[in-house]
Order: C-alpha cells, then sequence, then structure tokens
C-alpha cells in the first residue's frame, strides 16, 4: 500500500543497520503505514489508546532509569530494572530530541511474565503509534504489552 | 513511413529539450559550482557547491560529531554560521532554542553549502585526525566490559588531554550498511602517545559495542578519529568530586593517571557506582592512587549488593551516596561520566547540594 | 471550443465536475495520505500548483506541437513526460529558492508525476477543447477541488479516529466508503453549471 513519503523515510530509517543494528522493523516485510494501521487496530479493540499504554510504560520506565540498573518494585506487582548504555539515540520519525539507550526488563512478580522493552520504545507507542515490526527484538504485540500492564479486559469502548 | 519518423523524432526531440532543461537546471540551481568555505577566520577554501555542510567538512577531514549519520534528528552537529547558510530550516528549528537561533547556530547536516559561507567550529575540532590503528591487547574487566589497547603506527604520536575521547569507525559487519561511529573516552595517560586504551561496556544490540566485544581480535586494524571534547580537569584550587558509573571509570583513570605523572595537586574524591560486585573492575589500581596522589579518596559503591558478594563498602544509588558523603558542596566542582540517567540525577543533587552549575562537567554524547 | 468563461470553468471544476469525487482520478494518494489534516494539506497543494502548470504546458505542447504535426495520439506519451519534467524542475527551484517552502511540500512532489488526476486534467482539457486560458483555469480549479477533496477527507479521518469502525474495513476500505458517500454530496452541485 502507498504511503506519505514522510513514512517511507521514517521507514529507511527503520531498516537493520540504519540507527540501529537490529533496526525496528524486524522480519516484517509489509509497508510502515500497515504495520501503524493493524496495531492501531488492535489496540482499539482492546479499548485502548496508545497514550495509555505508552503513559504505563513511562511510569515503569522512569522508576527503573531512576535506580540506576538496581531493580525496584512498583506496585508490589512490578520488578523493573535498567540496562543503560551511554549515549542517546534518534528518534526514526525524526522527531526531535534523543532518547536515552537502555534497555527496560520487566517482570510481574505475581505472573512470572517478563517484558524487554527500551525508553525508544514507549516514544514510539505514545507519540507514533509504533509497536515496531514483527520479530524486531523490541516488538511489543499490543495484547501482549496490555496484559503485562494489567490493562487489558475493558473490551471495545462505546462511542456514540 | 514519414509519419513514424515524424512521430519518433518529435517524442525524442521533445524528451531530450526536456531533458537538457533538466540538466541545465541541476547545474545552476543544485550544484552551484564551486564556493568559497571560510572556517573561523583561515583563509577560504573552495568547496564544491550544493552538499551538506556536513558531508563537506567530513571531506575536509573536519569531524563534527553526530550520532544519527545527518538526518536531522540528534541535534549534535551545532556550528555557527556567520555567512551564508540560507533561512533555517523546519528541520532544524525542534533542535534550536531562540537564543541559538539569535545566535546564528545552526545544524551542519541540514545546512547545504551553496553560497559563499563562514563558520565557526570549536577550535579542538580541528585537531581531529584520523587515525589507523592496531589492536593490540583486550582484556576482559567484567562480564560486559572489555579493556582494549589501540598501537598507533611507527612515527604517529597521538596527542590529547586526559579526559577526551575518540570516535570508533565500526567497520561494515553483518550485512549492514554503512560504518558508524561510536565515542568512548581514553582510560590512558596522554603520556602514551604511541597507544590507547578504551574501556568499552557492552550495549545491548548496540552496533559498536556488539562488534568489539563478539568480532573484535587482537591483531585486527580499525580506524578512528579524535580526540573530540572538553572534559578535562580543570587545575584550579577548587575540591573536585568525580562520579563514574560503568566504562565511565575510562575517562577518570587517564586524568588519575595524569594527575599522578605531572604531581597535579587537587582534592579530589572518585566515586564509582555499580549495581553488585560483578560490575567493579580496577578497584586496586585505583585504591593504590590513594598514596601516589595526596587528598585522593576512592569510594566504590553498589546499589544492590548480591547476597554472596560480602560487600563491606558504600551500599545505595551513586547519587545517594555522594549526597551522604558531603554537607554542603559550594564552591566544588563536579566532573561526571556515566550512562545519562545517571548524569542527569547526579546533576540535580550536586546542584541541590550548592555546586555551581557551570562547574559540572561531562561529555554531551553521553 | 466552448466558450465558457474561464472563472465559471474555475468553479465547475472545484465542485460540479471535482476531479476526485467525479472521475475517480488520484484515489491512491487520496486513501494513502489523507490521515492526517497536514499532510493532506501539503499534498493537496503540491497538486493544485502542479496541476495548473502542467495543464498549461500540456496545452503548449499538444497546440503548437502535436496538433500541427497531426500527432495527436502521442499526447499520452508526451503529457506524461511534461508532466515528469516539470515535478523534477519544480523540485528543484522549490529547493534552491524556498528552502522552508521544500520542505513542507517538496516531499510531496516526487508522488504526484504519478499522480493520474494530473494527467486526466491534461487529456479532459483536450477532450473539451479548452482554450489555453480556460485550461489554466480548469488546471487549477481541478487542483483546488483535488485538494479540497482529500482536505475533507482527512478531517474526517481525524473525527473516525475516536469511532468504531467493523474490523474488517478499517484503514482503506471505510476510506473508500467515505469517498462514495462524499462524491453522492458533490453531486449535490451538478447542474448548476452545464458543463
Amino acid at each position: 500500500m502507498k504511503q506519505p513519503p514522510q513514512l517511507s523515510q521514517a521507514q529507511a530509517r527503520m531498516a537493520h543497520g540504519a540507527l540501529t543494528r537490529d533496526g525496528f522493523l524486524g522480519t516484517d516485510s509489509r509497508n510502515l503505514v500497515e504495520i501503524l494501521q493493524d496495531d492501531d487496530g488492535r489496540v482499539r479493540r482492546l479499548g485502548l489508546s496508545h497514550a495509555d499504554l505508552a503513559a504505563a510504560l513511562q511510569r515503569l520506565t522512569d522508576a527503573a532509569l531512576a535506580h540506576l540498573g538496581a531493580p525496584v518494585v512498583i506496585d508490589d506487582r512490578f520488578e523493573v530494572r535498567s540496562v543503560e548504555a551511554m549515549g542517546r539515540m534518534p528518534c526514526p520519525f525524526g522527531h526531535p530530541g534523543l532518547f536515552v539507550k537502555a534497555e527496560v526488563h520487566g517482570r510481574r512478580l505475581d505472573t512470572g511474565e517478563t517484558l524487554v522493552w527500551t525508553p525508544l520504545s514507549v516514544h514510539l507507542i505514545g507519540a507514533h503509534g509504533f509497536y515496531q515490526g514483527r520479530g524486531s527484538p523490541y516488538r511489543l504485540d499490543p495484547e501482549q504489552l496490555a496484559g503485562f500492564l494489567g490493562m487489558e479486559g475493558k473490551g471495545p469502548e462505546d462511542v456514540t | 513511413m514519414g509519419d513514424v519518423l515524424t512521430a519518433v523524432g518529435v517524442l525524442v526531440g521533445l524528451g531530450a529539450f526536456l531533458a537538457l532543461i533538466l540538466v541545465v537546471a541541476e547545474r545552476r540551481l543544485v550544484h552551484s559550482g564551486p564556493v568559497r568555505l571560510t572556517i573561523n577566520d583561515a583563509d577560504p577554501v573552495e568547496v564544491p557547491g550544493g552538499e551538506p555542510l556536513l558531508s563537506v567538512l567530513r571531506e575536509r577531514k573536519i569531524f563534527v560529531p553526530s550520532a544519527c549519520g545527518g538526518r536531522g534528528s540528534c541535534g549534535l552537529c551545532k556550528v555557527r554560521i556567520l555567512e551564508g547558510g540560507g533561512p533555517v530550516l523546519p528541520t532544524e528549528t525542534p533542535h534550536l532554542s531562540p537564543e541559538e537561533i539569535e545566535d546564528r547556530v545552526r545544524l551542519a547536516c541540514q545546512v547545504k553549502v551553496r553560497d559563499d559561507t563562514a563558520i565557526e567550529i570549536p577550535a579542538h575540532l580541528l585537531e581531529v585526525e584520523e587515525y589507523e590503528v592496531r589492536v593490540e591487547a583486550i582484556e576482559e574487566l567484567t562480564y560486559d566490559i572489555r579493556r582494549v589497547r589501540l598501537a598507533f603506527g611507527p612515527g604517529v604520536a597521538f596527542r590529547f588531554r586526559a579526559g577526551q575521547y575518540v570516535q570508533i569507525e565500526t567497520p561494515i559487519y553483518d550485512g549492514l550498511g554503512e560504518p558508524v561511529y561510536r565515542a568512548y573516552s581514553i582510560s590512558s595517560p596522554p603520556q602514551d602517545t604511541d597507544a590507547i586504551e578504551l574501556i568499552i561496556r557492552k550495549v545491548p544490540r548496540g552496533i559498536c559495542t556488539t562488534f568489539v566485544h563478539e568480532l573484535l581480535l587482537v591483531g585486527d586494524r580499525l580506524r578512528i578519529n579524535g580526540p573530540y571534547g572538553d572534559f578535562y580537569l580543570r587545575e584550579t584550587p577548587a575540591e573536585a568530586v568525580f562520579i563514574a558509573g560503568g566504562s565511565g571509570l575510562a575517562p577518570f583513570e587517564s586524568i588519575l593517571a595524569d594527575m599522578a605523572a605531572r604531581g597535579v595537586r587537587k582534592k579530589v574524591t572518585l566515586f564509582f557506582g555499580a549495581v553488585s560486585r560483578r560490575d567493579l573492575y580496577d578497584l586496586e589500581r585505583l585504591h593504590a592512587y590513594g598514596e601516589r596522589l595526596p587528598g585522593f579518596a576512592f569510594v566504590p559503591a553498589l546499589s544492590h549488593p548480591d547476597p554472596g558478594d560480602d560487600w563491606q563498602g558504600e551500599t545505595g544509588l551513586i547519587t545517594d551516596v555522594v549526597a551522604r558523603h558531603y554537607g554542603s558542596m559550594e564552591g566544588m566542582e563536579a566532573y561526571l561520566c556515566g550512562s545519562p540517567g545517571m548524569i542527569d540525577a547526579c546533576v540535580r543533587v550536586l546542584t541541590d547540594k550548592g555546586v555551581a552549575e557551570d562547574r559540572i562537567f561531562y561529555d554531551k554524547f553521553a | 471550443m466552448t466558450n465558457q468563461g474561464a472563472f465559471t470553468i474555475f468553479i465547475a471544476a472545484i465542485f460540479i465536475n471535482n476531479i476526485l469525487l467525479s472521475n475517480f482520478l488520484g484515489m491512491c494518494p487520496f486513501i494513502a495520505v489523507s490521515r492526517e489534516v497536514r499532510t493532506a494539506a501539503g499534498l493537496g497543494a503540491a497538486v493544485a500548483f502542479v496541476m495548473t502548470l502542467t495543464s498549461g504546458l500540456n496545452y503548449l505542447v499538444y497546440a503548437y506541437l502535436l496538433e500541427p504535426l497531426g500527432l495527436e495520439y502521442l499526447r499520452y506519451i508526451a503529457f506524461i513526460v511534461v508532466i515528469a519534467a516539470t515535478v523534477q524542475l519544480v523540485e528543484m527551484v522549490i529547493e534552491r529558492t524556498s528552502p522552508v517552502l521544500y520542505y513542507a511540500l517538496g516531499i510531496f512532489l516526487p508522488l504526484i508525476t504519478v499522480n493520474c488526476a494530473i494527467l486526466g486534467v491534461s487529456l479532459f482539457m483536450v477532450i473539451r477543447q479548452y482554450s489555453f486560458v480556460q485550461s489554466l483555469a480548469y488546471g487549477a480549479g481541478s487542483g483546488v477541488g483535488w485538494a479540497l477533496a482529500i482536505l475533507a477527507m482527512a478531517g474526517l479521518r481525524k473525527k473516525m479516529k475516536r469511532s468504531r469502525v467493523p474490523a474488517a474495513l478499517e484503514g482503506p476500505g471505510i476510506t473508500v466508503i467515505l469517498a462514495g458517500i462524499m462524491a453522492l454530496a458533490f453531486i449535490g452541485f451538478s447542474g448548476m453549471v452545464p458543463m
């Protein structure tokens, strides 16, 4: 499917080796616009918004980064820990600003579920509704993410 | 038959005419011939017109730092354009403050050199050169940190100030498209001019650190450029605090060795923050400076020691350890090297404790 | 040669014979680039500009080169070549003279080369035997009409982000249905001016 040139530019920056070693698209051969549309629909069917998911993830990310690599427990439910590197990285959509290079490792204390994401992942979800391509190392399936954050089960919202 | 020829002739003629216009237009508009570029009041040099300033400078072996490869998203390649450069582009405005725009600061990757241009760049960038080096030794410091010793060729003396950094050009590997540059602080003293040491921590999925940790072997050749940065010890009477996290110990090892070699006297305390014992390295070497440097103290601290670590030293976040250690820190200097998160947290604590903001030093690349 | 006034043609091309909603030309970018109002406005402006320019240029090529030589059948190729070259040239001129405008609009220009609405306008202009001024008016009107349609669609899709669309129709599906409804609405204008 055709897409605006900005998305094509962003897609080029998401390639393997362009900004990061693994890129953001994984083995997903779809165009960026289709990935965005697909995930947008999936998030809405969960009755959630990108902003909701990003805000919840941002809270965990901030807590993890504030503890400089030491594990920290949030809400008696999540244990998060950051693996920070030096340096910052840009957003592939060309968004101004740089994002801390780090991994956040999260674990649900009750279910034992684990999830790994980066500060840039949170921005990509919140600002662009981008959950990365299938097979990308930091791909976050909306359903899995909502489940991990304990935000599932609200069902589609009613809009009149 | 004649009809066909006319038809072909008209089409070819039309195509050729339009192509000609485009070629002329491109000559005139895009590549506007050689223009004069003046750098820091030196004599103007002729450069091809129409190219981004960043690549023009790189062609001339002037390496303006850039993290995004000229895509206008990192905002690091700021230079002052005194003459030429055209209007500020929408791709630049997000990275520039109103004061910077007033001051004619621009992003070198976005500005195209179309007319005679005069620019101003930090003088130390002019001293940056490219070197080919040989990997002389690789030492495992922890499970994810390596010390790499890079030797310059015979007859090459690499001069730098303790605390500065170099960029490694990561060769193309694993199907990656283009070489990338990553910055690493030098940990060896500036008195060694025939080789430098870098301390490199493996970054999850990092382009360059994965290469260094998984593919680099003793004897390999690498290209580096440097030295960069104004992170060096201010030789003032003020007491200084050094705060390092992870591989951020590197510039401090260089600075301390330099202080010992030159007999610099300054009251310095080095805090080294890590999570657990397995993240610590070079402890004996650093403790030993306590005897060689009067006024030096070394405080390693663990934020989350493993039960088996048998840790007797300081515990807690490095910011808390520093805060506990001092009452008021007014009049002191602070030198920071570590992850951006650590630096941000330290700057908050230090300013709360009374350290003046312009007395807190750290490298922007972090 | 019709002798409608240029202004009538201009207005008619916007509302009554909207190139997008009555001829359904230029649908691909209409569907793909109507997700956000800002990008839609950029593309709309670029299309309007190039359409006006190419309808004039193609008129000259047709009236002074192809027609005298009896080569009317070559117009498809000739028009496409002219459009492609014009787009390239416009891109270069804008980049040189106004880098700010180039960034606002320039990135959409390459996309226009293959926009069938542009070629469609040049071909209609020949079929309807417009004069030079009429051709310019028709090109400008069609361009504005196309921009209006994509802007309206982007506005609708922005509102639709909050609505529950059946999963199977999400994205392009519902957009085509919307385009159909918009076209029906525009039929209301027909008959205002005889075309």
